[in-house]
């Protein structure tokens, strides 16, 4: 398992190194730079006139005139070495600072939703399959379909709604401002806690759906396996024998797709979060690229590749060791 | 120390419910094998399922169904009767009946060694700790000719030979120590030498340990090497039962003599049974009367497609269910 792990661990370096160039490739491709941009702000409506030799001097001050092969490895070398992504030209701070909150309001949710969604249909899931063919299934195979259906910004509202109704309007955001700046505590936690949980169900609903009719389908197809009933024939307690034999098996389509599960969190967020009036990354992203504040667009995006390529390492982790086959290579 | 009565299994399916054990009867003794042997689908796999209340949740036990048996501590376990998810139950799968099965690849899981599997079933059956229960399943795995033991038990099925595996599973199904083993063709899958070598382990092991066996089987000549009493079953219910070696001396119903026909010497015995002309046929449609009349060669018109015949006794210790028989003790139905 450490062999296979660290050879996980490598691809996952040499793909991390690949993505930051990509994202630096990405970052150069608009037409112009944060000096065009700053100049015309500055001087624009005030009557001065700006030279090329102005902005080459502002280009100088912000670094960007050097090639870009050296300021792609100055970048990354900040992140790596110092953890500094550079500077937030548009907020006149570093990148860090502007995006420190919504990374963690992004990772915050997404780990929520996440967890929601597999801590839900994953039992779920189980018990479908159990039950097969009862009321209890009609019903959930129902609700899938429902939950499939319902658009993500549709329950978002609804939610908000019953939410303001019952929890007070402050629902936007990761803390009241009452924790905003207050110390790590249980009241903290809590405070976190009301707030994740909406996003993370509206974003969690059709994964749920979804999720739980691949549990249902991969344990019924595994219930019927002669080592599961080879197993009860040798007197194994039934609750023990549904989690060792056929659902550790049923549940690798589950952990194989928790990279897609990831990015698509990453893709409804926007939305859901434009709804629920939550600033998080994907917003200030579009801002940023739009202003050509390239580190800060970089950092964001670099960010949301990184946690998905995570995850998928995570999930590399968890087949190998979930069956045991797959790192021994039969 | 097993005995069945009028055993009766439904399946309730999509196109409707389907009977395909009827009425069947048979009992085993201590430290003796029944041979059970029939076509494919005749129920051999189910009617033993039964025993050890592995049935898929669509299937369902007639009322008239008796299955008693006598556990070593003297009680009599009412099988029939007990509940699915009771201790009882799971002392009874394993502890006191053990199965193996045909495909030795697929009864084992995948995902865990073989002497995880072994150990998980001697700590629910046997008192004792981890390092006891590795040290007994490495005597198993000995006990049943496999070499280096210490090493295989920290082997992944995949990683054994099919006759190792099967060797293994044997080791599996008696590591908890169970008085009663059902054999489901247990040889079926593996090629003729490691049949043979197979077959002589599971004679050895039970004459040694002293089990009961209920041995599944296609093949009339694996029957004769091994079983003490006999049960034929055709389309869900047994058509003739005695022991062994009267059986195939003097088989008496026309199936039972079918199937011995085709076999040209007991010495080369390892084709597949399909001796006797026609077709099975389905159990959604089951011939009315005997269930064999359909392809017997003494069929008598108006008798035997509209009666079912009774269990009869021509001879001492032999059940034959056929009109042929019914004549000379007509009516005396054989327990
Ligand atoms: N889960 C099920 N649902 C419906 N019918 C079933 C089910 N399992 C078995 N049957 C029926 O029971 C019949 C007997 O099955 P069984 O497996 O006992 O046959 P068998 O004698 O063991 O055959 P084989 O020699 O091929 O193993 C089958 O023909 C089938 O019609
Ligand atoms: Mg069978």
């Amino acid at each position: 398992m450490l062999r296979f792990t660290l050879e996980r661990l490598a691809g996952m370096v040499v793909t991390m190194a690949l993505v930051s160039v990509m994202v630096f490739i990405i970052m150069e491709i608009p037409p112009g730079d944060y000096a065009d941009r700053y100049a015309f702000r500055k001087f624009s409506g005030t009557g001065v006139s700006v030279t090329e030799a102005d902005v080459a001097a502002i280009r100088s001050d912000l670094g960007l005139d050097k090639p870009m092969v050296l300021r792609y490895f100055d970048w990354i070398g900040g992140i790596v070495l110092r953890g500094d992504f550079g500077q937030a030209f548009a907020f006149e701070t570093s990148v860090v600072k502007v995006i420190g909150d919504k990374a963690w309001l992004t990772l915050g949710i997404l780990l929520t939703t996440l967890l929601l969604t597999y801590a839900i249909s994953v039992p779920v899931g189980i018990y479908a399959a159990v039950k097969r063919g009862s009321a209890v299934d009609y019903g959930l195979t129902i609700f899938s379909y429902l939950g499939l259906a319902l658009p993500n910004f549709l329950l978002a509202l609804i939610l908000l709604y019953f939410a303001n109704k019952w929890f007070g309007a402050d629902i936007g955001g990761l803390f009241s401002t009452r924790y905003q700046d207050a110390p790590w505590s249980l009241g903290k936690f809590w405070d976190l806690v009301k707030h994740l949980w909406l996003p993370a169900v509206v974003l969690a609903w059709s994964a749920v759906a979804y999720q739980i009719q691949t549990m249902r389908a991969t344990m019924s197809d595994e219930l019927n396996r002669l080592s599961v009933t080879a197993a009860r024939a040798r007197g194994v307690p039934e609750g023990k024998l549904l989690l060792k034999y056929p659902a550790r098996l049923a549940i690798n389509p589950i952990v194989s797709t928790i990279g897609f599960d990831v990015n698509r969190i990453f893709s409804e967020l926007p939305i859901v979060a434009a709804v629920l009036g939550l600033t998080e990354l994907g917003e200030l992203l579009l801002k940023a690229y739009l202003d050509l504040d390239m580190y800060v667009a970089g950092a964001i995006l670099l960010l949301l590749t990184f946690i998905i390529v995570f995850m998928n390492f995570v999930s590399d982790l968890l087949l190998a060791w979930l069956d045991p086959r797959i790192k021994l290579g039969a | 120390m097993l005995s069945v009565e009028n055993l009766s299994i439904s399946f309730h399916t999509d196109e409707g419910r389907i009977t395909p054990v009827q009425g069947v009867s048979f009992s085993v003794e201590a430290g003796k094998t029944l041979g059970l042997v029939g076509e494919s689908g005749s129920g051999k796999s189910i009617s033993t399922k039964a025993l050890m209340r592995l049935l898929p949740g669509n299937a369902s036990l007639s009322p008239e169904t008796r299955i008693a048996y006598r556990a070593r501590d003297g009680k009599t376990v009412e099988i029939h009767k007990i509940k699915p998810g009771s201790s009882s139950l799971r002392h009874l799968r394993g502890g006191e009946i053990g199965m193996i099965f045909q495909e030795p690849m697929a009864s084992f899981s995948p995902v865990y060694t073989v002497g995880n599997q072994m150990m998980e079933a001697i700590r629910l059956h046997r008192n004792c700790g981890k390092r006891e229960a590795r040290e007994l399943a490495v005597e198993m795995l000995d006990k049943v000719g496999i070499s280096n033991p210490a090493d295989r038990v920290d082997q992944y099925p995949h990683e054994m030979s099919g006759g190792m595996r099967q060797r293994a599973m044997i080791a599996l199904a008696l590591s908890a120590g169970p008085a009663l083993l059902i054999a489901d063709e247990p040889t079926t899958a593996l090629d003729v030498t490691i049949q043979a070598q197979v077959l002589d382990l599971m004679r050895g092991l039970q004459r040694d340990l002293g089990m009961a066996m209920i041995f599944i089987t296609h093949d009339l000549g694996v029957i004769a090497q091994i079983a003490h009493e006999v049960a034929v079953m055709y389309l869900g219910t047994i058509v003739e039962r005695g022991e062994t070696r009267d059986v195939i001396r003097n088989p008496k119903h026309p199936y039972t003599q079918g199937l011995l026909k085709a076999i040209p010497s007991l010495e080369t015995l390892h084709d597949r049974l399909s001796p006797v002309p026609g077709d099975i046929p389905s159990p959604t449609e089951r011939p009315s009367g005997c269930p064999f009349h359909t392809r017997c060669p003494d069929f008598i018109n108006g008798i035997c497609d509209v009666n079912t015949p009774v269990e009869t006794s021509p001879l001492p210790g032999r059940s034959v269910r056929c009109w042929l028989h019914n004549g000379a003790d007509s009516g005396r139905s054989a327990a």
